[in-house]
């Protein structure tokens, strides 16, 4: 009796194990399917819904077209440099002119002066 | 080190089955001090006030900690301290092992039942707390939290390396059987197999599921074993693969639009969801915790998501399930099998993702070809055996750097074991109403 109630259930493991091990696999390749497709897909329906946009630059009267959507790389990479050494070295000439500035505070005997001077006596 | 931690953890589950079966055979835990205590309380019969206040005293000892000692509540306080000590000294998954510790201590702290303290008892404050694990509700908030933190872009640069992440799942299912083997029923192996999943919250989810008697050990068996992956990864890796293989470098990843960033969580959560509705609640977060990240309008929401919320899931989640590691119904032979069980299921599994790597190897060429290491990552630990990838591969060659190529199938893992549980959950459901269990 014992032995075929464990046989009764091997055999639905058994079942359950090839199924889930088959859809298990189904779902992850469904999903592996579905991307591949993306990598080629998302770039041509990006392209159509923006078109690209192209900018003309001009620099001593010649004219530089950059496709705006396909920037490369290295363009990016260049970019951020410059970004970055702009913003790192903004701070190298800082001007040396010290202003000081009076700053006005509400009065209140929390941070009055005159009771930590005179300490406890005030109050007698 | 590796050894010694192994060494530190086997001894310590050799510690647990001495001294149960020391416990079993001696019979000590048949009567407490405090049952005595009470006895010679109820005959005494309460006179004058000298009676009456020792008759107090008696049953206020009878009440105390000492009194009702048994010694698989000793035993379960002593494995409890440990596991704090290991943490600390040896910074082994403190985040987990301080508060599981800290609980399994709180859980072990006798006394009298009926007075709503215990985590099994309704009412009490634990068993409130405890219901979050219960019912299923942290995992799922643990798995936005790590939706909200984790990067699919290798996934998406290479999404073949998500085959890989299913190949792991092998594991879960041939544990499975080998479970209903060793005289488990189906909903109580279906929990234990999936220890080879390598992941808590969904193991912890199934578990609350199918078989709620075994979620301690399950739980506690499936944190252990992910702590322990650099040291049963290792070797199986090695045995799997030659040295050339694990010198193969991988093609850099391609870079991944924002657009393709967004569509992941989208696609992955109405794609799998459909197919596997019972892992719903895990899936659905975790998607919708990746979207929250990426898509850079709801930062506020995702930090929140991947800091604090996750930290006190994690507080409650690991004390309570350490509380529930209650001497009387965790010190059982089914807890024993469940470790072994689980350190099975995690060989399993890695040995499955690594022979899938190989065999996809087969069939790709030149540049494509993959290295088979990644396969390890199949088991969903993140990021811990993508770190196994990493490091093995650099002792191949220490220019060969893996971790973002083993990432991919890290997280694929982690959606593999959550279709994985689904699909058991449904199974299971089916099983149940035609009445076959």
């Amino acid at each position: 009796m014992e032995d075929q109630v464990t046989q009764f259930g091997f055999t639905e493991g058994l079942v359950i194990t090839l199924v889930g091990v088959g859809l298990v696999f189904f779902t992850l390749t469904l999903l592996f399917l579905l991307f591949i497709s993306f990598t080629y897909l998302v770039p041509i329906v990006m392209n159509k819904i923006n078109k690209p946009k192209q900018i003309v630059i001009k620099k001593d009267d010649e004219e530089m077209v950059i496709n705006a959507t396909k920037v490369s790389g290295e363009v990016n990479a260049a970019i951020a440099a410059a970004v970055y050494h702009y913003m790192a070295e903004a701070h190298d000439e800082e001007s040396t002119i010290l202003t000081i500035q009076k700053v006005k505070k509400a009065y209140s005997p929390w941070s009055s002066k005159i009771y930590s001077v005179h300490g406890s006596q005030l109050n007698r | 080190m590796n050894t010694k931690r192994l060494f530190i953890v086997f001894g310590a589950i050799a510690t647990i089955m001495i001294s149960w079966a020391a416990a079993s055979a001696a019979g000590l835990s048949n009567q407490t001090i405090g049952e005595v205590t009470q006895a010679a309380v109820a005959t005494g019969a309460p006179q004058d006030f000298n009676t009456l206040a020792m008759n107090g005293l008696m049953n206020f000892m009878s009440m105390t900690g000492f009194a009702n000692l048994t010694l698989p509540n000793f035993v379960m306080i002593c494995v409890g301290l440990l596991f704090i000590f290991l943490a600390i000294k040896f910074d082994y998954e403190p985040l987990l092992l301080i508060p599981i510790g800290a609980g399994v201590i709180i859980g072990n702290i006798p006394f009298v039942a009926g007075n709503q303290i215990g985590i099994y008892e309704e009412g009490s404050v634990l068993s409130y707390l405890y219901f979050g694990v219960e019912k299923g509700i942290y995992p799922p908030l643990i798995f936005l939290g790590i939706g909200a933190m984790t990067d699919f872009t290798s996934l998406i640069a290479n999404p073949k390396l998500m085959l890989l992440g299913a190949a792991a799942q092998v594991g879960v299912f041939l544990t499975f059987i080998g479970a209903i083997t060793l005289g488990f029923d189906l909903s109580e192996a279906a929990a234990i197999g999936i220890i080879g999943g390598a992941d808590g919250p969904t193991a912890i989810f199934l578990s609350s599921k199918s078989a709620p008697h075994l979620l301690g050990a399950i739980a506690i068996a499936a944190y252990s074993y992910m702590a322990l992956v650099p040291v049963i990864q290792p070797p199986i890796m090695r045995l799997m693969t030659t040295p050339e293989e694990r010198k193969i470098r991988m093609k850099p990843p391609r870079t991944v639009t924002k657009t393709e960033k967004i569509l992941f969580p989208l696609v992955g959560l109405i794609l799998t969801t459909f197919i596997s509705p019972s892992a719903l609640p895990l899936l659905g977060m975790l998607f919708f915790g990746n979207l929250l990240k990426e898509s850079g309008h709801t930062e506020r929401l995702a930090n929140t998501a991947r800091t604090s919320m996750i930290d006190i899931i994690t507080i409650l989640l690991g004390v309570t399930v350490g509380a529930s590691t209650q001497a009387s119904v965790f010190i059982t032979t089914s807890s024993l099998k469940i470790f072994a069980l689980g350190a099975v299921a995690f060989a399993i599994a890695t040995f499955s993702g690594l022979a899938f790597a190989k065999i996809m190897n087969l069939f790709l060429k030149g540049d494509n070809k993959i290295n088979p290491l990644i396969g390890a990552a199949g088991v969903s630990a993140v990021p811990d055996s993508a770190r196994v990838v990493q490091q093995e591969g650099l002792r191949a060659d220490s220019n060969n750097h893996l971790l973002m190529h083993a990432m991919a199938p890290n997280v694929a893992g982690v959606i593999g074991s959550a279709v994985a549980a689904g699909i058991l959950i449904s199974f299971l459901s089916y099983f149940q109403q035609v009445g076959g269990m």
